[in-house]
């Protein structure tokens, strides 16, 4: 029976037939060793995430400096949030910035496809190659391209002097424009390879004979490409995707190293600018209401890819 | 819906892997009828799978003029461009499309059918496989059996010219494959449609076919009939492949004596007389292999070959006595059952007016 | 075995593609490499070769930078990391595999979903709660910060793991006479060695890598690490060299690739075969 690829682990879910007779009396012997399994866990997980989480949402309904005494204002903050000039510069920055995770899904979909297709010894070599961004610290990665960049000394510049492509050097993190798409664009650079590692996995799960037959049957190289390569990648892609973007709105580290946020706001996805508040300006309750848009903004985009991950599960039989 | 086949043609086909250092087919020439259902049937490696392959246009041949189909050289053709059906031994349903379209797909790819048609042709194949109920069912939700029929389904709406089917009931459990080689059967001459079967069973060939292909070291041993390639083996190798239990091999020379021919082993001596010592006179001193099938022997408390009686296996209205005979193992089959016990001394004798008489290049030399 | 069958055009492409990718891969790490062997006043100028070999700026990083120190450091915070999440997350990963309890799919699913959470929400509270127990400016401490996403993920990739290994050999251990612990610690564990060597691996690149816990968490006095120290190097006032810096690069970022050439193979076997 023909199964479709997903990479998620619930799929292969020990098996629930024999769930309903347990289910009610989970042995004494289980039930000991679940608990102490278990515990650690969750109470880490516990402590560590949720009790802050409630906290910060505490802190974004005050006014919250640094030094200083907190004071109530409800939905104060928030408000002054909505109306500051800054906001909307903040959400454009951060939309912007999480289209990475569309260019890193296109290269990594050419990539994994061209890898799978090709006769060529040393697969594993290239595999590994390509991987290299991806196994390297961010920052690491973001000190490279700052390095490349530059518009004194900087490889990239150079060329682009000498080819006729720019008239002068640009300061690429200075500039309003140029700022929030170069960080983009390192982002990218830096993180297909996770998208490619796994959408390859799933694509080399594809059974040929499933090729054969749509080829027997006239389908030609685009044919087999929608009707058997697209849904049996539908998955894992819909994985990646959700998990990037997750990570994507999360990031901080490499966008802030590349640009500080600026110039002035135009680099300050909504993690940089909470991180601003908490930081530069001490002013936690700030910070905490951007951190709650942050997590807002996050389930919102999250949510239709999620939404169609539920589909795909159900379409194929999980 | 009709489908009147195509006749086609395997010329000197030979197939080379990995430059030419591993020969799946070595000289392969088949000739297959309008209509008729051929059964390529050999143990894995013989080559019946990659032939099979290459009438799709799965793999590409050496020679450019091993494939004919309806008297067209084909051989470069692309698989699509072929309009043949091909089942697989996997059930290669796609997981996101349904039954039915499971079903129309070669009709859906190539866009030359009206929609109306299309439905009509999937209903009716549907209603002969009887699934019409699951049409709208997703292939998760279908059995092995169930998903090899919606295979056929999608075979058969596509009105192709030949159908090639790859070991299509390996993966069914017992029960279950001998109903589906019936129907294939069945299905084969309702449609009236020419069709070639792979398969590793030597049962299932025998059942299904019209004519078998008995291939090995990817070479055709023998195309006959059943029950020629069951009674007039070509060589040794198609002698003991088909028929199960297997048949029974004695190294034997052919000697004069003086009332005639006999065949002499280092443990019995068997006159043989009429018309196989008048076939087998222009060889005397020759040696032989003696094939007697495990059904052409009986036993007695005298005979020919004596030996001793070490398992008696009841398989149903029939009896499998095994016995040993010095240093081998004979194996005969009894109708009912014949009252032996283990460890009791008896003799075989042979029907050699139908056994059979191998060469030694293993060639069957009253064929 | 099959033939490529693929057209001269697919063919094209497709290499075309390949060489496109590896192209922008390769072509800045080559020049970091080159930079790197360069005489410090020819940093500054843009040249494929070096003129002179020269090793200036790798004695600069170990004796005017002390790289060194932050290497190693970068080293025990990865393999803190790595050991603590399999360690947590292994029996956890088991009970979610092999044993049935009430609400036992939403419970995994609050655990794994964590990895969705914006982790910089958590910095401050961390942080303080860090500076009160004595876990501030400690490996220990960043050990533990670092398992707040290592641990939902090892999980999740464990427990898909687990979940696909075919149970009758534990169950052939119990009854010819393991416990259940036993089962676990003589069978499953050692058919699991491709998806620990793949958790190992990723939350050591984790703590490797990790710059947010490790810059906050820590002092310039304490347990620096290699990837906070380049970013101070670039971003965080305390500037260096181009050519020091480009040397910092591979000193970093080499490693953990090498690494995951040793690991790719397992990791591949983790992610193979899921869901089919």
């Amino acid at each position: 029976m023909a199964r479709s690829i997903d990479i998620r682990a619930d799929l292969d879910r020990p098996d629930r037939t024999r769930a309903a007779g347990r289910r009610r009396s989970v042995l004494a012997e289980d039930r000991w060793l679940i608990i102490v399994f278990l515990l650690p866990t969750t109470l880490f997980m516990l402590l560590l995430l949720w009790l802050p989480f409630l906290q910060g949402i505490w802190i974004s309904l005050h006014n919250w400096p640094l030094m200083g005494e907190p004071s109530w204002r409800g939905l104060g903050n928030y408000r002054d949030f909505l109306n500051a000039s800054y906001f909307w510069t903040s959400i454009e920055a951060t939309l912007i910035y999480s289209l990475s995770t569309l260019f890193q899904l296109i290269v990594a979909l050419i990539a994994a496809l061209a890898l799978k297709q090709v006769f060529v010894p040393a697969k594993s070599l290239l595999r590994g190659i390509m991987l290299i961004a991806y196994a390297m610290p961010p920052v690491v990665v973001g000190a490279i391209w700052l390095f490349l960049l530059d518009p004194n000394l900087g490889m990239i510049t150079h060329h682009l002097l000498e080819f006729g492509i720019i008239d002068y050097p640009i300061y690429w993190f200075a500039d309003n424009t140029w700022a929030k798409w170069m960080i983009t664009l390192v982002a990218s650079w830096t993180f297909w390879p996770f998208m490619f590692l796994i959408i390859l996995s799933s694509l080399q799960a594809i059974p040929q004979s499933q090729y054969e037959l749509a080829e027997v049957y006239g389908a030609n190289l685009w044919q087999r490409f929608v009707t058997v390569t697209w849904p049996n990648i539908q998955g894992a892609i819909l994985v990646v995707v959700i998990l990037r973007l997750a990570f994507n709105l999360a990031k901080i580290d490499q966008p802030f190293q590349l640009a500080g946020g600026g110039p002035g706001y135009e680099t300050s996805v909504l993690s940089i600018l909470m991180y601003r508040f908490a930081f530069m300006s001490g002013d936690f309750g700030m910070a905490f209401t951007v951190g709650m848009f942050l997590v807002a903004v996050t389930l919102i985009l999250l949510a239709p890819f999620a939404f169609l991950y539920q589909r795909h599960l159900r379409q194929v039989g999980r | 819906m009709t489908a009147n086949g195509v006749g086609l043609r395997v010329n000197h086909l030979r197939k080379t892997f990995r430059g030419g250092s591993v020969v799946a087919c070595e000289d392969v020439n088949l000739e297959i009828a309008e209509g008729e259902l051929l059964v390529m049937l050999g143990p894995s490696g013989c080559g019946k799978t990659t032939t099979l392959r290459c009438i799709a246009g799965l793999e590409h041949p050496d020679n450019d003029d091993a494939i004919w189909i309806n008297g067209r050289n084909m051989t470069r053709v692309p698989p699509k461009d072929r309009n043949l059906a091909f089942v697989f031994q996997e059930t290669a349903m796609f997981p996101n499309l349904s039954v039915r379209r499971n079903i129309s797909f070669g009709l859906d790819i190539r866009k030359q059918v009206p929609r109306p048609e299309i439905d009509r042709r999937v209903e009716e194949a549907a209603r002969m496989l009887r699934i019409e109920d699951l049409l709208d069912r997703r292939p998760y939700e279908l059995s092995g059996g169930q998903g090899q029929r919606v295979a056929l389904g999608r075979a058969i709406v596509t009105e192709p010219s030949a159908f090639l089917l790859d070991e299509p009931l390996a993966a069914l459990d017992a029960a279950l494959r001998v109903e589906m080689r019936t129907e294939i059967k069945l299905i084969q001459r309702k449609l009236n449609c020419t069709m070639i079967f792979v398969t590793h069973d030597q049962e299932e060939a025998l059942t299904i076919g019209d004519k078998i292909a008995v291939m090995h070291k990817g070479v055709v041993q023998q195309v006959d009939t059943p029950h020629n390639v069951y009674h007039r083996p070509a060589n040794l190798f198609v002698g003991t492949f088909i028929g199960l239990p297997p048949i029974n091999r004695f190294a034997c020379e052919l000697q004069q004596n003086g009332a005639g021919l006999e065949l002499r082993s280092e443990r019995f001596v068997l006159p043989l007389a009429g018309e196989q010592a008048a076939r087998l006179e222009q060889a005397p001193g020759r040696r032989v292999t003696l094939g007697v099938r495990p059904e052409l022997m009986e036993i007695g408390a005298e005979g020919a070959i004596p030996g001793t009686v070490r398992l008696v296996e009841m398989m149903g209205s029939r009896t499998l006595v095994l016995i040993e005979a010095e240093n081998q193992d004979i194996r005969v089959l009894v109708q009912g059952e014949p009252g032996l016990r283990e460890g009791e001394r008896v003799g075989l004798t042979p029907d050699l007016g139908r056994a059979f008489y191998f060469d030694e290049r293993g060639q069957n030399l009253l064929a | 075995m099959t033939d490529d069958r693929s057209t001269p055009l697919q063919k094209v492409l497709t290499y075309a593609a390949l060489v496109v990718i590896l192209f922008l891969v390769l072509v800045p790490y080559g020049y970091v490499i080159v930079t790197a062997f360069k005489p410090p006043y020819e940093v500054y100028e843009v040249s494929w070769w070096p003129s002179e070999f020269s090793l200036d700026s790798w004695r600069d990083v170990l004796g005017i930078y002390h790289f060194h120190v932050y290497l190693w450091n970068s080293l025990l915070a990865g393999l803190g990391s790595a050991v603590l999440a399999v360690a947590i997350a292994l029996p956890g990963a088991y009970i979610f595999a092999r044993k049935e309890f009430p609400f036992r799919e939403p419970f995994f699913y609050v655990i794994v979903g964590t990895l969705v959470f914006p982790f910089i929400l958590l910095i401050v509270p961390i942080t303080i709660v860090w500076i009160r127990i004595g876990l501030f400016d400690s490996f220990l401490g960043l050990w533990l910060a670092f398992q707040i996403f290592a641990v939902p993920y090892s999980m999740w990739i464990l427990r898909g793991y687990f979940a696909r290994l075919p149970r009758h050999l534990e169950e052939a251990a119990q009854i010819y006479g393991c416990t259940q612990f036993q089962a676990f610690w003589r069978v499953m564990l050692p058919m699991a060695k491709p998806v620990i060597v793949s958790v190992l691996f990723l939350a050591f690149l984790q703590g490797w890598s990790d710059f947010l816990f490790s810059n906050m968490l820590t002092t310039g006095d304490g347990p620096r690490t290699a990837a906070v120290a380049i970013y101070t190097s670039t971003a965080g006032g305390e500037r260096v060299d181009w050519g020091p810096l480009m040397v910092m690069t591979l000193l970093a970022g080499i490693p953990p690739v090498v690494l995951y050439m040793f690991a790719q193979k397992h990791l591949a076997r983790t992610f193979a075969g899921a869901g089919h």
